[in-house]
């Protein structure tokens, strides 16, 4: 069996608004393998992107425990949580600061360990460019600007930032539900093999449960901040147990109970 | 509008800007007399080819000392405008990005210089302070650093949800980096525009604390100072007040008109 990454247990998190307290992850646990790729699959408001802000630490826990290779971390601050993990975010073009280059955004992570020698600096250089053909980015995107990128072509940066930072595990939040279809296959392709290839972790938040079921070996289901439902892709999505499943799944194009 | 008219309009308006600085800041290279040179001889003398403003009461020169008086009131302008945008951003951006207690307690501070009409407390300060160029700066730079704050601050913490934000602190970066390279750069025009804008207002308080007598004090020029000196034979020798008083005229409407295209422009 292989090495649990990435574990959470109870996680709770509750907001107050004007109409008082409001449970946005209520009583939430979860393993995730190497290798592995998870969906978690719920309606906006399901509480899916706060789950995973609060594993990247972006968001304050309330209650329960998170532990990266079954050391807890919880309560650690973002600037520390990225040694392991990094974070895919929905827009792709707000990933990035409009007035930098590609190449200035995507060495941030890099430049942590202080590339003091010419050596280590040209060994970073050629992952960056090893990395960029892998993802089928062109040399010359580096010298852009976001917007100067297409939605597909800046997203495959997001996931190269992620992965030159030497990041285990990535935390995908929406990140295709912005591209067209033809695009949104391609990224998942590309996170299937990165997964596979790199042995990098990913956990996968969407709304769309057929794209989860057509990529992801394991998936959850979120609703109002719960886990409703939770197993093997193929199990959940044969026999779903869950009313709220059985609704998603009717729901969506291209799967059938 | 379309956006090369603007730009065209604007790089007009900037020129005329450029000019009037220029000319006052070189104001010894442009003036044809000495501006505190006096002469009993000519006392109040009509515009002429020596005197293309005329002279005033004490027989000076009065074109000399309106680009005298421009340095004096533009260079003050722009010195308190700095301060007050420096001052200004740093607390906004602290206010917008840390919140908190702190935040709390700058941005009361805030609404209560707010509450008071910016010049009755520059008047009652300057008053306290009994004048001087220092005591104008003070007087005004004690409620302008508020639009700079507040706008810095609204910027930043819109700025801080962005997701490009969340990657650089998951990157490992330092709240220090973050703010002076990512957030900085990207506020950074709406506070230039509004500096534009305050740069009209700064000068109005100026000449206007000047012509009560509590600002710039005589026989510095200023152009305040010179009307409320003028003003007393303003039948006899109407350009000494005229003169000046169209300086200031002109200034703050070609800086606001600047600051209000540029505005324009940058919502287009």
């Amino acid at each position: 069996m292989s090495e649990v990454m990435l574990e959470g247990k109870k996680l709770h998190k509750s907001f107050s608004d004007k109409n008082g307290q409001i449970l946005a992850v209520n009583n939430v646990s979860f393993s995730l393998e190497e290798g592995e790729f998870l969906g978690i699959v719920g309606e906006s408001g399901s509480g899916k992107s706060t789950l995973l802000r609060m594993m990247a630490g972006l968001e304050e826990v309330d209650g329960g425990n998170l532990y990266y290779q079954h050391t807890d971390y919880t309560g650690d601050a973002a600037k520390n949580t990225g040694r392991f993990l990094q974070m895919i975010f929905q827009d792709a073009y707000a990933s990035f600061d409009p007035r930098m280059k590609m190449r200035d955004s995507v060495m941030e992570g890099v430049k942590r360990k202080n590339l003091k020698d010419t050596s280590e600096e040209k060994e970073v250089e050629k992952r960056l460019l090893d990395l960029m053909s892998g993802l089928g980015l062109d040399d010359s995107l580096l010298e852009k600007r976001p917007k100067e990128l297409s939605g597909g072509q800046c997203q495959r940066m997001s996931i190269l930032r992620a992965l030159l930072s030497g990041a285990k595990i990535l935390l995908c939040d929406e990140i295709t539900s912005a591209l067209d279809v033809v695009t949104q296959n391609q990224i998942c392709k590309l996170l299937q093999r990165i997964g596979r290839e790199s042995n990098v972790s990913i956990i996968f938040v969407s709304h769309d449960i057929a794209l989860v079921s057509k990529f992801c070996t394991k998936m959850l289901v979120m609703h109002e901040g719960q886990v409703v439902e939770e197993g093997s892709t193929s199990d959940v999505i044969a026999s779903p147990k869950h009313p709220y499943t059985r609704q998603l799944i009717s729901c969506s194009r291209g799967l059938s109970l | 509008m379309n956006k090369e008219k603007l730009k065209l309009k604007i790089i007009y308006v900037a020129t005329i800007a450029a000019m009037i600085v220029v000319l006052t800041l070189f104001a010894g290279f442009f003036a044809p007399n000495d501006p505190y040179a006096t002469s009993a001889e000519g006392i109040r003398m009509a515009p002429s080819f020596s005197y293309p403003f005329g002279t005033d009461n004490l027989g000076r020169c009065v074109f000399s000392r309106v680009l005298y008086g421009g340095r004096t009131t533009i260079g003050m302008t722009f010195l308190l405008v700095a301060i007050a945008f420096v001052i200004g951003t740093f607390v906004g951006m602290i206010c917008g990005y840390f919140g908190g207690w702190l935040d709390r307690f700058l941005m009361r501070i805030a609404d209560v210089t707010l509450a008071f009409p910016q010049m009755v407390i520059a008047i009652a300060v300057a008053g306290i302070l009994g004048g001087g160029l220092w005591g104008v700066l003070l007087a005004l730079g004690i409620t302008m650093w508020v639009s700079f704050a507040r706008l810095a601050r609204s910027h930043t913490y819109s700025l801080k949800s962005q997701p490009y934000i969340s990657a650089a602190i998951l990157s490992g970066k330092s709240d220090f980096y973050i703010l002076t390279k990512h957030i900085l750069p990207n506020i950074l025009a709406p506070l230039l525009t509004n500096a534009l804008t305050q740069i009209g207002v700064t000068m109005i308080g100026i000449s206007g604390l000047s012509f009560l007598g509590i600002g710039v004090q005589a026989p510095m020029a200023e152009w305040g100072q010179m009307i409320a000196e003028a003003r007393a034979y303003i039948q006899i020798a109407p350009w000494a007040v005229l003169f000046p008083a169209l300086a200031i005229a002109i200034t703050i409407i070609v800086f606001n008109y600047l600051g209000d295209l540029i505005m324009d422009y940058r919502e287009l």
